[in-house]
């Protein structure tokens, strides 16, 4: 093949030109959100259907929803290098690799939601040290430059480029010290997860987002963080699942799947608690005492109503939840499948519920609902980054030793087909 | 020098580092913000002196006193003139994005010909000899009474130069468009004599029982009329409107009467019967064949039948009429310009005449036309005097476009202060008149309906950039001459239409050269205006009446007494098909600002829908929001439905205003012009279109 | 300020005095509200009875100003702003907004539950010629800046600079904002809420001191007749509003069954400095 000599020792991958149609089928699509964001930095954001009542809308749903589901990479990263976890060593490459995307995909799209991206460095030079987006921002930003560092021995590990001496020692240095950068990635992860959390708490003029809390921290705060770790590995397994399916290959033995499982599970389970007790204290004391009853947020409108609330705390929490946390349907592939895809689905529609749906709600007795459908270049400009996750996956996995496991795993099977 | 990979990796790492050290991106950051900045498309306004200058607004009959600042002699804001006795400093929306008008693109920049179906720009010389040409033409043919006039200006020095125009060239066929001071004009004449007008003493009444009037909403001189509802609360006064739905007037008043549409009349003429009948007339008015008349088809129970007011109540709201220190009923539908009858308003102004509350504090005032004008006598011909003294084509402007449909009869036309092409009934059929006619002149600042239509356009310069007496009108009570003063030189190449016809006369030569002797407009307006000039050059003002007329005029109930019938809505349909007027609507003449079409609400232009009113109840399968075919006798539109718990079931309330037609994508292609489903409904005597609906059909689109 | 609903004839005249004078564009289609830029604009509520019951109000809604919870700046749309483009002025309690600052994230437009801030989705553009009735006394914004009521706060700095030539105070009747002086039906007073001698104080009389049944609530007007917008959540605005009517008051916050029972008598408390 064309690129032999970059392929990782030993393994097995597609032909060149397939890998190569590939990605031209997906660039294509990357092409199309290129071309959206291109219309929305020229021509301004009227290319949306974001309006005065809908501020924050697909992207920012986008924006939470990828760094929610990117909280693989720290949690992963805490547990392996602090609390020593080792087997999740199988799996964390790749899912460093996946809150890389998540994180590079965060800051496309903000350059792209701001109104003035080239202001977009103010929020650096003239923070605010009230408002929780400055914590967000520089927290964020900082965590994707570790992030960076944590996927630069990946990429050193490349069989050419590690033939380079000075590479080769640097990947082996950076791994002895890696320690501290999850210990950095967890601490700054903690900080902008619960931010983003506390941008909606923190709206005491949305009773809807508005949550009470602990000293400057809305309880959404805590929330967030936590699921961001309980649900984060479900995303990491699921990508790891897919990119299975898609490579025929097992990449990930079952003792480390189960056991992020497991850990995942009792996050969730734990979570759901929290999230539970929060609701109920938030829909029975706090906005009663700003004058609403519990179905003003859920009535009166084409789209929102308690389904949304119970899809996301019952069938995609205590589910999930209790599916990982007991063993029979962990250990089965396909429930602990529908776990996950359930736990990604419940944190992704947290955050849409945490900013569509406060944005929705009407607040002054005389005002209406809102409703929102986002427009093609919303959509496309959204898909763009998963588009460019999976090209880089597809590079990551075809040129890098991503998984420790992969030629173990694999063996009888490839030394099959090469008899 | 050997360059390996370590020293390309050092010399690499160095530059980074010593570019992240160095001034490079605190520049380039500072940089871009000042870009972001400056972006070459964003307008920076030129600053300099402020300075402050008066006028007086004449988009509409109000003539409320403006201030205009400027900067560096550019008007920059349009407010209120706190010291000028109409107004007090308050303004309109209208008023206040006057200088939208000012710098408008959409202006008619230069005079045009029509050549073909497009305009072609022609300079004022050859625009003025075209003109006379034409109209010499018609001279010597022999029929000068074959010019026509349609306007809309009421009163002051342009209403009686395009007069003088008239006699001097030799006819009678001046039209004016309906608007509530031609109403109360010709109910003046019918009950108290030729010659007068009427003005409503809002602010010193005690108790107000208007006829639909919008009261707050644009009926009269806005601005006055809002600040006399203000007052109520201090001055304890009380507001009843008869209304057949919640207008903004109706749900500021203290009690609403609810009337079936277009039974206005009848409501007041029932509470004539009752104030006769209980004997609390007072004064000697002869009323015999009016009285006899009313006891015998106005009985309460007759009443309740037509109107739908409980007889209980009329008896009520009569008492408390004349019980009260002060009352005064106000006529008029709305604006009170177009689709009035002069029944309505003679059987209102009979109310006051009953009540004994003519030329009374608080009361309707009959009043003498402000005479503060003295041309010097016109120059007329044989020719002229031959022409001027024979019968006109018609008796109103609505007629007038009945005739001309039919048989013609003008060959040549103006059209000043008016768009009839949009403004009445059945534009279509205006059109076609209009067609009929040779040779049309129009005055316009814009290209609206009825300038699209013209031959010849001779664009007048608007009131900011005008010199030009503005006396109060519309229903009030005082009366007032402003001058209006130019803020601007033209910003385009227009003339001031006296100047225009000054240019026009002139060039015709001869006795009306003779009639308009002056040098421009100015000087003609300083000569005429001569014993106020200097009061109204210096203070911009002058006051000629605020007092009640002195005397109680005699009350001629002829007309009333032959029971004049109401007009009935035409065609067929489930619903009633009614114009409602919107304050931030601008009607007749006058188009909607960019402005004003932007604060028009949600739930009455919606995207490019008219949004009619439907009371919920009476809505069938339709829902709110739904588009429906809203079909009548003349035609039929395109509308969405808005629910309206406020308008009575059966009734259709569609917004006036809206639906114009002619290139300017901010304020026309909005909506559905609601004149073009009404047909008019001329009343007989009076000329006027007496059309307050039409019988309507809805159907889902 | 404080605006006299039952004055207010809804004719939009603060409206577009508004935007006439902080140069506000207009795009060809504006009835799609949620996308139109207007710093003051007039709602229209009913008490939701059928005819002949039926009854409107119309509501002007400028920027609030608010003080936040408990008065001390922290307005939500201040507390949020990443960059502070917008910031609290402790001399004047008024909220203004930078929009050379503003990148335009939109953190305070979801912020405000007044709806009070606006976004520019397009360059503002004028027709041709049209550009020669800006003021020189507001920047024109360019896109993606969000925008919003500023109380007019040029003709603040421009009294203040009088006064200050002149070594005074300024007068209550040389700071007033374009919508005051427009309105025809003189619905809206505007001058200092903390001088005595300002009609809008004697109107309003402000109680100073949280409320004992909210202490996030400070400024309560003693005037029965007089009611913020959304008072119980905390925001503290500087926009009173005032009206006879009951179900116009009860309409400016949301209560729970049975709630505006006990709360309707409750004002701001009389000054215990006797």
């Amino acid at each position: 093949m064309l690129d032999d000599a970059l392929i990782p020792e030993g393994a097995k991958r597609c032909a060149f030109p397939i890998f190569i149609i590939g990605i031209i089928i997906v660039g294509a699509v990357l092409l199309w959100g290129v071309y959206a964001m291109f219309l929305c930095w020229f021509k301004g954001l009227n290319q949306t259907n974001m309006n005065d009542y809908y501020g924050f809308a697909l992207w920012i749903w986008a924006d939470l929803a990828v760094i929610a589901v990117g909280g693989g990479a720290f949690f992963t990263g805490l547990l392996k290098y602090i609390f020593k976890v080792d087997d999740l060593k199988n799996i964390i490459n790749f899912a460093v690799i996946i809150g890389f995307i998540c994180y590079s995909s965060a800051l496309l799209i903000l350059a792209i939601d701001i109104g003035q991206p080239l202001r977009g460095w103010f929020i650096f030079w003239h923070a605010n040290v009230h408002s929780m987006l400055t914590e967000v921002a520089y927290c964020l930003s900082c965590y994707f430059a570790v992030l960076t560092i944590e996927f630069i021995p990946n990429i050193l590990e490349n069989r050419q480029v590690n033939k380079v001496p000075f590479f080769h020692h640097l990947a082996h240095n950076m791994h002895e010290v890696m320690a501290v950068f999850a210990a950095t990635g967890a601490f700054l992860s903690f900080f902008h997860q619960g931010s983003l959390g506390g941008v909606a708490g923190v709206m005491f003029g949305r009773p809807f987002a508005y949550r009470e809390g602990l000293l400057i921290w809305p309880w959404t705060f805590f929330l967030f963080t936590w699921s961001a770790a309980a649900f984060g590995p479900c995303f990491t397994l699921m990508v790891t699942k897919i990119t299975e399916i898609i490579t025929g290959k097992k990449l990930v033995g079952d003792k480390t799947v189960n056991l992020l499982a497991k850990i995942s599970g009792w996050m969730i389970t734990t979570y759901i608690i929290a999230k539970i007790i929060d609701t109920v204290y938030w829909a029975f004391v706090t906005v009663p005492s700003m004058g609403f009853e519990l179905g003003h947020f859920y009535s009166n409108n084409g789209f929102y109503g308690y389904w949304i609330l119970i899809t996301e705390v019952i069938l995609c929490g205590v589910v999930p939840g209790l599916l990982l946390i007991n063993k029979s349907t962990r250990e089965n592939p396909t429930t602990r499948t529908i776990a996950i895809i359930l736990g990604v689905i419940g944190v992704c529609l947290n955050r849409w519920v945490m900013v569509l749906q406060i944005m929705a709600v009407p607040v002054m007795s005389f005002d209406s609902w809102a409703l929102y459908i986002p427009s093609w270049q919303e959509v496309a400009t959204t898909i763009l980054p998963v588009a460019y996750g999976i090209i880089l996956i597809a590079v990551a996995y075809r040129y890098l030793p991503v998984f420790p496991q992969e030629l173990e795993l694999n063996e009888p099977a490839d030394a099959a087909a090469q008899n | 020098m050997k360059i390996d990979r370590r020293s390309f990796l050092g010399l690499g790492l160095g530059a980074a580092a010593g570019v992240a050290l160095s001034p490079v991106g605190v520049k380039l950051t500072d940089d871009s913000s000042i870009w972001t900045q400056n972006w070459p498309w964003t307008p920076v306004p030129e600053d300099g002196k402020i300075t402050y200058d008066r006028s007086v607004c004449s988009l509409c009959p109000g003539a409320c006193g403006i201030s205009v600042k400027k900067i560096n002699g550019r008007p920059v804001k349009i407010e209120g003139l706190d010291d000028y006795p109409i107004n007090n400093g308050g303004a309109c929306p209208h008023g206040i994005s006057g200088l939208q008008y000012l710098y408008d693109p959409a202006r008619i920049k230069t005079p045009l010909k029509k050549n073909g179906n497009k305009f072609e720009k022609i300079s004022w010389d050859e625009a003025i000899s075209l003109v006379a040409q034409k109209l010499g033409e018609i001279r010597k043919s022999g029929t000068p009474e074959s010019l026509g006039l349609i306007t809309g200006a009421d009163s002051g020095s342009m209403a009686q130069l395009f007069e003088r125009f008239m006699d001097a060239f030799g006819s009678p066929n001046t039209y004016n468009m309906p608007s509530l001071e031609s109403n109360l004009a010709l109910t003046a004449a019918a009950l108290h004599g030729a010659d007068r007008n009427l003005g409503f003493d809002l602010d010193h009444s005690d108790f107000i029982l208007s006829f639909g009037a919008a009261i707050i909403e644009g009926w009269g001189s806005p601005v006055a009329c809002i600040q006399a509802n203000a007052s109520r609360r201090e001055r304890k006064a009380k507001l009843v409107q008869v209304d057949y739905r919640l207008s903004n007037t109706a749900n500021a008043a203290d009690k609403i009467i609810a009337v079936k549409p277009g039974t206005e009349a009848d409501l007041a003429l029932g509470i004539c019967a009752v104030l006769l009948a209980k004997n609390l007339i007072a004064g000697d008015v002869n009323t015999s064949a009016f009285a006899a008349m009313l006891a015998k088809e106005y009985t309460p129970e007759k009443v309740e039948a037509i109107t739908g007011v409980k007889a209980a109540d009329m008896e009520a709201l009569a008492m408390e009429f004349i019980k009260a220190k002060a009352p005064v009923a106000v006529p008029g539908k709305g604006r009170g310009d177009v689709g009035q009858s002069l029944r309505e308003f003679a059987a209102v102004q009979a109310l006051n005449a009953l009540a004994d509350r003519l030329n009374k504090k608080g009361g309707v005032f009959v009043m003498y036309p402000a005479d503060y004008l003295s041309f010097s006598e016109n120059v007329m011909d044989d020719a002229a005097k031959q022409g001027a003294s024979k019968a006109k084509l018609a008796g109103s402007v609505n007629e007038l476009v009945d005739k001309l449909e039919k048989d013609g009869g003008l060959s040549a036309l103006f059209i000043y202060n008016a768009n009839p092409c949009y403004a009445l009934n059945n534009p279509e059929k205006v059109k076609v008149a209009m067609d009929k006619v040779g040779f049309k002149v129009s005055f316009s600042s814009f290209m609206d309906e009825t300038a699209l239509r013209s031959d010849v356009v001779l664009p007048a310069s608007i009131f900011l950039e005008r010199l030009e007496d503005v006396v109060s009108g519309g229903g009030l009570a005082k009366t007032v001459v402003g001058l209006c003063r130019p803020m601007v030189k033209p910003i385009f190449d227009t003339k001031h239409p006296g100047d225009a016809l000054i240019l026009l006369a002139q060039a015709m030569g001869d006795s009306i050269a003779q009639s308009f002797s002056w040098n421009s407009y100015d000087a003609c307006l300083e000569q005429v205006t001569g014993k106020i000039w200097d009061t109204l050059s210096g203070d911009g003002y002058v006051v000629i009446d605020d007092k009640p007329p002195v005397g109680t005029p005699a009350t001629d109930f002829t007309f009333l007494a032959s029971a004049p019938k109401a007009a009935v809505p035409m065609g067929e349909g489930d619903y009633t098909l009614v114009p409602v007027d919107k304050m931030r609507l601008a009607v007749g003449s006058m188009i909607s600002s960019p402005f004003a079409v932007k604060i028009i609400s949600d739930k009455v232009l919606s995207g490019k829908y008219s949004v009619v009113e439907i009371n919920p109840a009476t809505a069938g399968i339709l829902k709110d929001g739904d588009i429906a075919v809203l079909k009548t006798a003349m035609g039929k539109a395109l509308v969405k439905i808005g629910f309206n718990e406020g308008i009575m079931p059966g009734v259709i309330g569609m917004p006036r205003g809206l639906g114009h037609a002619f290139n300017n994508p901010y304020v026309a292609g909005k909506g559905v012009n609601v004149n073009d489903l009404i047909g008019p409904v001329i009343e007989p005597g009076s000329g006027l279109d007496a059309a307050f609906g039409i019988k309507a059909t809805l159907s889902k689109a | 300020m404080v605006i006299d609903l039952d004055k207010c004839t809804g004719c939009g005249a603060c409206m577009v005095s508004c935007m006439s004078e902080n140069n506000v564009p207009f795009k060809e289609d504006e009835s799609d509200k949620k996308l139109s830029i207007t710093w003051m604009r007039v709602y229209k509520l009913t008490n939701g009875k059928s005819f002949p019951e039926a009854e409107i109000v119309y509501l002007p809604r400028p920027c609030q100003h608010c003080g936040g919870i408990g008065d001390h700046g922290h307005s939500p749309c201040v507390s949020v702003c990443p960059a502070t483009a917008t910031d609290y002025g402790y001399d004047t309690g008024i909220v203004s907004q930078i929009y050379t600052r503003c990148f335009g994230c939109r953190y305070c437009m979801g912020a405000c539950p007044y709806h009070a801030r606006h976004f520019n989705w397009w360059d503002p553009k004028w027709p041709e010629g049209m550009e020669n009735y800006l003021s020189p006394n507001v920047s024109p914004r360019m896109r993606g800046v969000v925008e919003k009521c500023s109380f007019c706060y040029h003709r603040y700095q421009l009294a203040r600079e009088q006064a200050i030539v002149e070594d005074r105070e300024i007068e209550e009747k040389e700071y007033q904002t374009a919508c005051t002086t427009a309105c025809p039906a003189g619905a809206i007073v505007f001058g200092d809420l903390n001088n005595p001698a300002h009609k809008v104080h004697q109107i309003v009389k402000p109680d100073p001191h949280p409320d004992p049944m909210n202490h996030k609530v400070v400024g309560k007007s003693r005037n029965p007749k007089v009611f913020r917008l959304l008072e119980r959540l905390g925001t503290n605005p500087k926009v009173y509003y005032m009206s006879d009517r009951e179900w116009v008051r009860k309409a400016g916050d949301n209560y729970l069954k049975g709630e505006w029972e006990n709360v309707k008598t409750h004002h701001g408390a009389s000054s215990s400095h006797g």
